[in-house]
């Protein structure tokens, strides 16, 4: 009974370690690993269009590229670590990878509508400067015209006509 | 001057007063055009930071640096991955004229975010761990670069010309492009040239 026992158990533990099982963990490892890859791409360059879209609100963006490149060094380890087989790493890689991009995702869609809260101010603002000044000057620049005519007008007729005698 | 000459004269300064006082509000709705050219730098230097001493007589064993980087003046922030290749004197380089990169499969890669006007430097070491040579062939079996070991199997044929068995590690530049929603050779690569006959 006893060494029935130990031959199910050496079966199964035969099985286990087969090569189309290993096989097929290495290739279940390797799906994985694309999948995260291509994942961590997907929200990397997401995150590098939200950064550009803050960026052209008018947003300072430094530090959000600055956790762009760290994302990008995850990534481009990842890359490499799944291109030498190394599928565990890989994934690892790009998920780190991908939590930094969301992140950055995040704060930058946030900074992009703060600018842009910003920006409607800084117009509304320069506008009403704007219109204010314009105003201003069409009102002293009539008035200024009232007062010059005036003025014209005084000295014009206010001209005597001169007598010359004709001594020839 | 008459009144009607005044007149000219207070209204086309009134009027050259009004566009001043309204620049402000068009330069936020006009879009100006920016003349300056866009572009992107692509260096390479030696290990103490300057274009001198560059490795070129390498040996089996021996780690050597230098450092890569990039200067950004696209207008704004840029997203590059800089491929690293080796190749052989016969394997083809990128096709500047063609926009095209070189077919050799990337051995490492970096891949930077960079500021308008600002730039990116790192730094690259590497090792020739695994070379045998022939008579007239030399095949690099494996390197090692920002210790990561890659297996690369390239045969070089000895130059009589310049007397050694030359390898040359080279730099892509590509460029996110954010209306092709990809990557695309942006046409600039480098390179350092590597005699592997003393190894």
């Amino acid at each position: 009974m006893s060494n029935l026992k130990f031959i199910i158990i050496f079966l199964v533990l035969s099985a286990f370690t087969s090569s189309p099982f290993v096989l097929g963990t290495h290739a279940s490892s390797q799906v994985v690993a694309a999948s995260a890859v291509e994942k961590a791409e997907g929200v990397l360059t997401s995150a590098y269009e939200a950064v550009l879209e803050a960026e052209g609100a008018g947003a300072n963006v430094s530090a959000l590229v600055a956790r762009l490149s760290e994302a990008g060094d995850l990534l481009a380890q990842a890359q490499v670590s799944y291109r030498l087989g190394d599928f565990d790493g890989a994934a690892r890689f790009a998920d780190l990878c991908g939590e930094i991009g969301e992140e950055v995702k995040v704060e930058a869609l946030e900074l992009r509508d703060l600018a842009v809260e910003e920006a409607v101010q800084r117009f509304r603002w320069t506008m009403i400067g704007s219109i204010l000044g314009m105003a201003i000057i069409v009102g002293v620049s009539f008035l200024g015209w009232r007062a010059f005519k005036r003025r014209y007008h005084r000295r014009v007729l206010g001209v005597r006509p001169e007598v010359v005698s004709d001594e020839s | 001057m008459n009144l009607e000459e005044y007149r000219t004269v207070f209204a086309v300064t009134t009027l050259g007063l009004i566009l001043m006082a309204a620049f402000p509000t068009l330069s936020l709705v006009v879009p100006f055009p920016r003349s300056a050219e866009r572009f992107s730098e692509l260096w390479v230097l030696g290990p103490n930071h300057m274009a001198e001493d560059y490795p070129f007589n390498v040996r089996v064993g021996e780690e050597y640096s230098v450092f890569v980087g990039v200067g950004n003046h696209m207008g704004s922030s840029s997203y590059y991955v800089l491929y690293v290749k080796l190749r052989n004197q016969t394997q083809p380089l990128p096709n500047a004229t063609a926009s095209e990169p070189s077919p050799l499969p990337p051995l490492y890669e970096f891949r930077a975010f960079v500021v308008d006007g600002e730039t990116w430097e790192a730094p690259l070491t590497f090792e020739f761990l695994e070379v045998s040579r022939f008579e007239n062939s030399c095949l690099v079996r494996r390197v090692m670069i920002n210790d990561v070991v890659f297996w690369v199997d390239s045969s070089s044929s000895w130059d009589s010309e310049n007397n050694g068995f030359y390898y040359q590690l080279f730099f892509e530049l590509w460029l996110y492009d954010v209306t092709l929603r990809g990557f695309r050779f942006h046409n600039r690569f480098v390179g350092i040239w590597l005699n592997v006959t003393a190894s």
